[in-house]
């Protein structure tokens, strides 16, 4: 099981490090998933549900024609019960450069079928998985880490969280000592 | 202390950072060689083959590598490993970075598995305190960072528990520190082992341990070009310990004297420090005791007077003399000692002629020699003669044998370092003397061996034969005390493994020096050439070839025009011998005529020092050296002299007998730069030292077996990530959770092996599970992240949503109040409001309520009076129950006065009757008394109206 976990997680680790110096290594990653042609995917969300996803997505619509942003999408679909990956999102979105992201926008029947496609393949981390993730981190074996050290792992590992990001997470999470009790904050963060 | 720990601790800060984990991981860093650096860092960009494209890593530059060139980098987690068989690439490129990483933060000490190596910081480190050495006191290797005082702290704790006998064995080049370390081993072990508890009243012993350094550095230490204080000789120091641990002795034993300091130096090297020690520091009564004259006039002093920077020779000489009272040492015996080394100069000081007419030397000017004499004690005649026509044995008879200018000049060389070598061999004994003095049983010792290691020359002697020899049989100790310990750590974790002794792998190496027959060895082809008439080095060399040429550790010059005589290929490298002079320095003959003379002294110290005289080899025994044929026809009987080679052949077996009864511990010393410079570190310089001495082999040797091993908390603890589900929930024990773990990890059975408590993996396992754990680590980050950006913008979005209903209420009210402004019934509405009733009710309800608050003020008022009030009453109650309680037991007193009243009135009653009684008694005893006074009345009438009848009768 070692191996293939281990192919896909490589291409992972490379693109990462790599999109913040140069999207160089970004087309070999457009070529490697094909299959992404959203017109094949098949939207099965109930009309009830269409209509409150709409709702939402509307709320994200700063400017009024009724679009969002490519840079809020991530956002909008996490807001509607989904975990993907920054990585995901942009891959649905057919792996748009950073200035497309903060200039292109999107209308709501374009967004439907990428989030069909995250719904379809969701995140599927557990929360045993984190557990055993952060376990690494407790210094101590007592099933504590300590808040400043989880800060710097969200911030610096993987996909990078911003400050706010971390700020809105850990917000009320540190007991007096500044250590988080972690299998409690995965499943904090896990409930909603 | 803080300013101690930097130089003890590596910052552990640094070694969390996961940013360079992250960064090794990804970037795929190996080390590549360098020609200036030794090795560089770089990443791999692409493989192609069996070549690399590799990016370097500091300057950016691409170059295409070999694939054997890659040495392979550590995971971050080791920067700075205390112990490098922790390493889990072990190749050359990381024991050097990890060496030179530590060495720049200022920590010299590093464990390499068995091997504590040091690198000479070349300046003061404030580690070697009575603070540090109470830090270390009884603390297990892995508690404290890597330190001399851990090794010998070790050797100590093994000892007193083991009982067993203890060595250090401190090895490495001129320069590196050996000296320095034993010193600090011996100022740990006096520190430690003292029976004297009280720091400042140190034992007598203890301090005349201390002291015996600085007497045998001022007799057999001199400035070298790499060196300032430069150990000419190799010592082996035993400490004797009773079975309490207290020190209880110690002796002395010294190795190869480089007596040739005493009468020729190189450029910009001194001879012994004790002659300029006492030409600098002897008093003018001291110097015309012992004809001493100016730097100039020595012959011997071949650059007059080098000085040390920093270093007072004057200083240096009273302490040497305070050593030597601290030693108790004599006045007369100090002298004896500063005559002979005021002779040996003075011997270089008598001068040769060659006579007009014939080869005969002469002494035109005698006056060193009746120096000498005086200070020897000998008769200048006698003393000349001996030098210039000395007596020698024909068959059965004497002859004088007049010498040659070049046969005299050499006789006194040889007798200058003659008498060095044996005054030195007397001092320690006469140190080994003063420290064995103690009645107490010593019961264990620990031994310290200080003594050079690899030499390699561009062409060496006799001298580098003999210790490489020595190295070569270290070394071989050591790879068998390694291949038992391994062994033994595979036994006791139960390991199915058949290791190969390596103690054997150098065997033919020894062999080839050292074996007697069939082929005899160097050694003994050079002893029975020495034998042999008209022998020369280089019929010595031809018979060498002859007997070893096959053996494969000996090589012969690839070219004629070769400089080298004979290579041997040590496992340090291959060494290029020159055969020079190799029988004359292995017989080293004397002038025996005045050895005799010398051995019949006037001067009780210096006859003493002569005392055997009988198998030294006389000038005549020297083949070479004898100008006709006419002696050199005599063969000489084997055994009858004991040649250098021979002497020393034993000394080291018996060392080496010595330490294989001991638990050996290794401190492999480096010698950084040759500029003396604090840090700075030259890699190419120090890569041959970590190859000479064998902290490369010890590597190599590792990697045959599983060096990295680790217990199974750990193992599962660290890498239980890798293998979800592999161990079922709840308690399971450690060793079968493992099994499970690597089962599921699907590991080559060859490159692991399960013991009793801990996992064992081939060298680069590790690396390579730690680098899958970072993958898997980052996997999970991410996808944790998301989670985590999906709860933030959950949470952001129902706020929104919370602000949308908010905002939608609002709107409504707005709305709603637009179409009421201007609807006329609600424009009256609001201006009546204000009159009615209704709206007054406000205003009611306020009163009422400050009223009501009023009120309730009051009442809590009152309440507080009627709780004050209740407590006084209280008081008062309290009060009025003690009064009663008074008043009952005034009341109880007084009733029981009145009973005492009564009892006694009662009383008073009785006795006024008793007394009544007696009173009437008295009464009627009155009136019976009147009673009888008048019958006593009556009856005296009656007597006297009788006698008066009577009276009258008779008338």
């Amino acid at each position: 099981m070692a191996p293939k976990k281990d192919a896909k997680a490589a291409p992972a680790k490379k693109a990462e490090p790599a999109k913040a110096a140069a999207p160089a290594p970004e087309p070999e990653v457009v070529a490697a998933p094909p299959a992404l042609d959203l017109s094949t995917v098949k939207v099965e969300f109930t009309p009830d549900q269409q209509e409150d996803y709409k709702e939402a997505f509307g709320l994200f619509d700063r400017v009024g024609d009724a679009k969002v942003a490519y840079n809020q999408v991530a956002d909008i679909m996490r807001a509607l019960g989904q975990n993907p990956t920054n990585k995901e999102v942009r891959k649905v979105l057919g792996n748009p450069s950073d200035e497309e992201m903060a200039g292109k926008r999107l209308e709501f029947e374009a967004f439907l079928p990428m989030l069909q496609h995250i719904v379809n393949d969701p995140n599927k981390g557990t929360f045993d998985d984190y557990v055993e993730g952060l376990r690494v981190f407790d210094k101590e074996g007592n099933g504590t880490v300590m808040g400043a050290e989880l800060r710097i792992v969200l911030g610096t590992l993987g996909e990078k969280m911003t400050e706010a990001e971390i700020d809105a997470l850990m917000q009320g999470q540190e007991d007096e000592n500044g250590s988080i009790n972690f299998e409690a904050f995965v499943k904090h963060i896990m409930s909603i | 202390m803080s300013e101690a720990d930097k130089f003890l601790y590596r910052d552990s800060g640094k070694v969390a950072n996961p940013l360079d984990q992250a960064d090794w991981a990804t970037k795929k860093l190996v080390w590549i060689p360098s020609e200036t650096l030794g090795f560089v860092a770089g990443s791999v960009k692409e493989e192609k083959g069996e070549e690399c494209l590799v990016e370097l890593a500091d300057t950016g530059k691409k170059v295409t590598v070999n694939k054997d060139d890659i040495q392979k980098m550590n995971p971050p987690k080791f920067s700075k490993v205390e112990d490098m068989a922790e390493l889990t690439c072990l190749n050359e490129a990381s024991v050097l970075h990890n060496l030179k990483d530590r060495y720049y933060s200022g920590l010299i000490y590093t464990y390499s598995g068995l091997f504590c190596v040091v690198i000479n910081p070349y300046k003061y480190l404030p580690i070697y305190s009575e603070n540090i050495i109470e830090m270390y006191k009884g603390k297990k290797r892995h508690e404290m960072p890597p330190h001399i005082y851990a090794i010998t702290d070790n050797a100590y704790r093994s000892m007193m528990q083991d009982r067993e006998d203890q060595s250090i064995l401190c090895t490495g080049e001129s320069g590196a520190g050996k000296t320095e370390n034993t010193k600090k081993v011996i100022q740990y072990l006096a520190h430690v082992a003292s029976s004297f508890k009280s720091k400042k009243d140190q034992g007598e012993l203890e301090k005349q341990l201390l002291q015996a350094n600085p007497i045998l550095e001022a007799f057999g230490n001199g400035k070298t070009v790499k060196n300032d204080n430069s150990s000419r000789f190799g010592k082996f120091i035993r400490i004797n310990f009773d079975v309490n641990g207290y020190i209880v002795g110690a002796n002395i034993e010294t190795y190869l004297l480089e007596k040739s300091r005493a009468i020729r130096q190189a450029k910009d090297e001194r001879a012994f420090h004790i002659f300029y020690y006492m030409l600098t520091g002897a008093g003018d009564k001291m110097r015309s005791e012992l004809c001493l004259e100016d730097y100039k006039n020595y012959r011997f002093l071949t650059h007059g007077n080098v000085t040390i920077p920093g270093q007072q020779d004057r200083d240096l000489f009273v302490e040497t003399m305070d050593a030597f009272n601290i030693m108790s040492i004599p006045e007369e015996e100090r002298i004896g000692l500063l005559k002979t080394v005021s002779a040996v100069l003075q011997l270089g000081n008598m001068s040769f002629k060659k006579e007009r007419n014939s080869d005969q030397a002469s002494m035109p000017d005698d006056t060193a020699a009746q120096k000498v004499c005086h200070l020897l004690g000998m008769n200048v005649t006698d003393f000349t003669r001996a030098i210039l026509s000395p007596r020698i044995k024909v068959g059965r008879d004497y002859v004088q044998k007049a010498q040659t200018q070049e046969q005299a000049e050499f006789a006194v060389e040889a007798l200058a370092k003659a008498s060095y070598e044996r005054m030195f061999r007397w001092l320690v004994m006469r140190i080994n003397k003063a420290l064995d003095k103690t009645k107490r049983q010593g019961a264990s010792f620990i031994g310290i061996l200080d003594i050079a290691g690899f030499e390699i020359f561009e062409l060496n002697s006799f001298e580098q034969l003999c210790i490489n020899y020595t190295n070569e049989k270290l070394q071989q100790l050591f790879n068998h005390t390694m291949f038992v310990l391994e062994q033994e750590e595979y036994q006791r974790e139960g390991i199915e493994w058949s290791f190969i002794d390596f103690g054997l792998d150098l065997q033919p190496c020894i062999d080839l020096i050292e074996k007697h027959a069939s082929p005899p060895g160097v050694l003994a082809l050079l002893d029975e050439e020495c034998w042999f008439p008209k022998a020369t080095d280089k019929s010595f060399v031809e018979k060498v070839v002859q007997e070893q040429g096959n053996n494969p550790k000996f090589q012969k010059p690839k070219k004629l025009k070769d400089s080298a005589d004979f290579c041997i290929i040590h496992y340090a490298g291959k060494v290029d011998y020159k055969a020079d002079e190799w029988l004359m320095k292995n017989m080293d003959p004397l002038n025996d005529n005045v050895a005799t003379l010398l051995n019949q002294s006037t001067d009780k110290f210096v006859s003493e020092l002569w005392r055997d005289v009988d198998r030294i080899v006389g000038l005549d025994k020297v083949a070479g050296m004898s100008d006709g044929g006419m002696h050199g026809a005599t063969k000489i009987r084997k055994g009858m002299f004991r040649t250098v080679g021979q002497l020393y052949k034993e000394q080291l077996s018996n060392l080496m007998t010595t330490l294989r009864n001991t638990n050996p511990n290794f401190v492999r010393c480096i010698i950084p730069n040759h500029e003396k410079k604090a840090g700075k570190l030259e890699p190419h310089l120090v890569l041959e030292q970590l190859r000479c001495n064998g902290v490369l082999e010890g590597i190599r040797i590792c990697r045959q077996g599983f060096p990295n091993r680790i217990v199974f908390q750990e193992f599962r603890q660290r890498y239980e990530i890798l293998t979800p589900n592999a161990i079922p929930k709840g308690f399971m024990d450690g060793k079968q959770a493992c099994v499970l773990m690597i089962k599921a990890l699907e590991l080559d059975s060859n490159l692991f092996r399960i013991g009793q408590s801990k996992v064992f993996f081939r060298a680069g396992v590790l690396a390579h599970l730690e680098e899958e754990r970072d993958i898997k680590i980052t996997d999970i980050i991410i996808s944790f992240q998301s989670w985590c950006r999906g709860y933030v913008a959950r949470k952001a979005f129902t706020k929104r949503q919370q602000q949308l209903t908010a905002m939608k209420v609002i709107q409504r009210n707005c709305a709603a109040y637009l179409k009421l402004r201007n609807w006329q019934w609600w424009r009256l509405f609001t201006k009546v409001k204000p009159l009615l009733q209704v709206t007054r009710q406000e205003e009611e309800m306020q009163a009422r309520e400050d009223e009501l608050e009023k009120t309730k003020e009051r009442q809590q008022q009152a309440e507080e009076q009627l709780q004050e009030f209740e407590a006084k009453q209280q008081q008062l109650n309290a009060e009025k129950l003690a009064l009663q309680e008074q008043l009952q037991a005034e009341t109880e007193l007084c009733a029981e006065a009145e009973e005492m009243r009564s009892k006694l009135a009662t009383r008073k009653q009785e006795l006024e009757e008793i007394l009544h009684d007696l009173e009437s008694r008295v009464e009627e005893e009155e009136e019976r008394v009147t009673h009888l006074q008048k019958l006593k009345n009556k009856h005296e009438a009656m007597i006297t109206d009788l006698e008066g009848r009577w009276t009258v009768d008779i008338q």
